[in-house]
């Protein structure tokens, strides 16, 4: 069955764009990833224009932090002092991200900068999961308990001005870096389509030193506002978001979230988290791929502006 | 544009006094593009009066969707990478154009009149709005224009594609994908023999979304922060609602 999306002015399978939503909802569920580093290049694959893209994935991201934030909420796993200060980084780095896309879609660059940070990211990444997992099968295989690695000392940083409490994560900081971690996280969101989880997790571990526990719980909390000024930002500056899209991957993307969470909670996941690596690898792959051969048509073309009759 | 429509005026006010021997219809009278609106096929048709000049050599039906200005970047190799490099703003041109006729059209139409009807998109002209490009670079990214709105669809030719029948009825068939532009159409039947125009018409076709989709695409430019927050409110709502439903079982 097809529908038409008014804002990306193309016809679309339902099923594939539910089902799309349902699949990496499903592996974000599993594994506690966003999935939007993974479902925005998959909407440009399927021919979605990039900025479109972005903008509908980040709504939709709203709606899967919303759900998954709830559990962490009743859990009283957010440390919501600690989440503030995170978004008033991220709204400002949104705001900042969405002008830098504006100021590149004006120039025609917006695709290449899109590409580009997702090779980067993508490849960082998908290296980071694969070689994880890996040591995780060896160490099974030999029996070995897997050791966490010792966060380095970064004391100098969190020891700057304007040092506040944050009982939940039993911490007395500065809230310079969570600030400006959150900022760039807010960057790489508006541009990315992305609620930047993959990032934002290891820099509350390794330079923030939050306990673990209160981690994910305080970045999906922050990852939820952060995402909606990214929506709005775009939905304002650039009229790219597509609600008919957004509310299609979210109705796969919350379903399958559950479904992956119920699956995730019973499997080894080593092996299908090396799986993922891999996929997360390919992706990045292929838009490496199309960035350095030589593109069949070398021309694209982009409305300037809309004018009146055909006379 | 508008040397095309003087010119057909002053066609028809050198030709001797006569009835137009063209009468024609469209199967729609307007376009409506909803939800599951994913193309469909036009049905242009009419009458052929040969009584003044015998049968006519053959038909042409033009299909112009509303004009557009359009950037065209190029990508060129750079630091080892493809990356949009050159940029022609050009227009206006139209945004879809089917040119179907009964017979190719240089068996019907001498090539210079051709270029004064603006008929073929071979014979399309724009201006560079901004900028400086010389001649092979504009004619490079014409034709760039060109292919790309075939490849999407929005262009195309058939000199085989409209149907004679008894030398006093035709009829033609134009597809229209889904991706077509909104706007206002204008379709142009041309009637030819011995390369002159001996009929012609001319009428309009409107394309508007509708329903559900025309309500999201007024409110994503012109409520644009309602929007936004709408779009917000939703995923909230659901997000919470599936947490909900969820938790229950």
């Amino acid at each position: 069955m097809q529908i038409y999306l008014p804002i990306a002015e193309m016809s679309a399978n339902i099923m594939t764009l539910i089902g799309m939503g349902g699949l990496v909802g499903f592996m974000s569920g599993m594994f506690g990833v966003g999935g939007g580093f993974l479902m925005t290049p998959l909407l440009i694959f399927i021919g979605v224009p990039p900025a479109v893209a972005v903008a509908s994935e980040a709504n939709q991201i709203v709606a899967s932090s919303v759900s998954g934030g709830l559990a962490y909420w009743q859990r009283r796993a957010i440390d919501v002092p600690m989440g503030l200060i995170l978004m008033s980084g991220g709204v400002v780095g949104s705001y900042s991200g969405v002008q830098i896309f504006k100021a590149l879609r004006a120039q025609g660059q917006v695709d290449l900068l899109i590409s580009v940070s997702y090779v980067l990211f993508l490849s960082v990444i998908g290296t980071l999961m694969l070689r994880e997992s890996i040591q995780a099968l060896n160490a099974r295989r030999l029996g070995n308990p897997v050791r966490a690695r010792r966060p380095g000392q970064h004391s100098w940083i969190l020891g700057l001005p304007f040092r506040m409490r944050f009982r939940r994560s039993k911490l007395y900081i500065s809230v310079i870096p969570p600030v400006i971690i959150g900022f760039f996280v807010g960057v790489m969101s508006a541009i990315m389509g992305v609620g930047g989880g993959f990032i934002m997790v290891p820099a509350m571990i390794y330079i923030l030193r939050m306990p673990t526990n209160v981690v994910i719980g305080t970045s999906l909390f922050q990852i939820i506002f952060v995402t909606a000024s990214v929506t709005v930002f775009h939905a304002v500056e650039n009229q790219t978001l597509d609600i008919v899209l957004a509310a299609l991957l979210m109705v796969g993307g919350v379903i399958g979230a559950q479904i992956g969470a119920f699956v995730g909670q019973r499997l080894q996941g080593e092996q299908l988290r090396a799986l993922l690596a891999l996929i997360v690898l390919a992706v990045g792959a292929r838009l490496l791929f199309d960035l350095l051969v030589e593109p069949e048509e070398l021309y694209s073309m982009t409305p300037l502006t809309a004018i009146g009759g055909p006379e | 544009m508008l040397s095309r429509a003087l010119f057909i005026v002053a066609l028809f006010a050198w030709l001797p006094a006569q009835a137009n021997v063209l009468v024609t219809d469209l199967s729609k009278d307007q376009i409506s593009i909803r939800g599951d609106f994913t193309g469909e096929t036009l049905l242009l048709f009419g009458a052929i009066d040969p009584g003044p000049h015998g049968p006519v050599d053959g038909v042409v039906v033009v299909l112009r969707g509303p004009g557009e200005n359009v950037v065209l970047r190029e990508k060129r190799k750079k630091m080892g990478i493809w990356i949009n490099q050159a940029a022609y703003p050009m227009g206006p041109l139209p945004g879809f154009l089917a040119t179907v006729s009964s017979a190719p059209l240089s068996a019907l139409i001498p090539d210079d009149k051709r270029r004064a009807l603006g008929i073929g998109t071979d014979k399309l002209e724009a201006f560079l709005l901004d900028g400086e490009a010389s001649d092979t670079e504009q004619k490079a990214a014409l034709e760039a224009f060109v292919r790309l709105k075939h490849a999407d669809r929005l262009y195309a030719e058939n000199p085989q594609a409209v149907e004679i029948i008894d030398e006093r009825l035709f009829r033609a068939e134009i597809s229209l994908p889904a991706g077509m532009p909104v706007g206002r159409y204008v379709t142009d039947f041309y009637a030819f023999k011995n390369g002159r125009v001996v009929g012609y018409r001319t009428g309009e076709l409107p394309v508007d979304i509708v329903g559900a989709g025309h309500i999201l695409g007024e409110a994503a430019h012109k409520q644009s922060l309602l929007y936004g927050l709408s779009g917000v409110a939703l995923a909230v709502f659901m997000g919470w609602g599936v947490a909900v439903i969820f938790r229950r079982r």
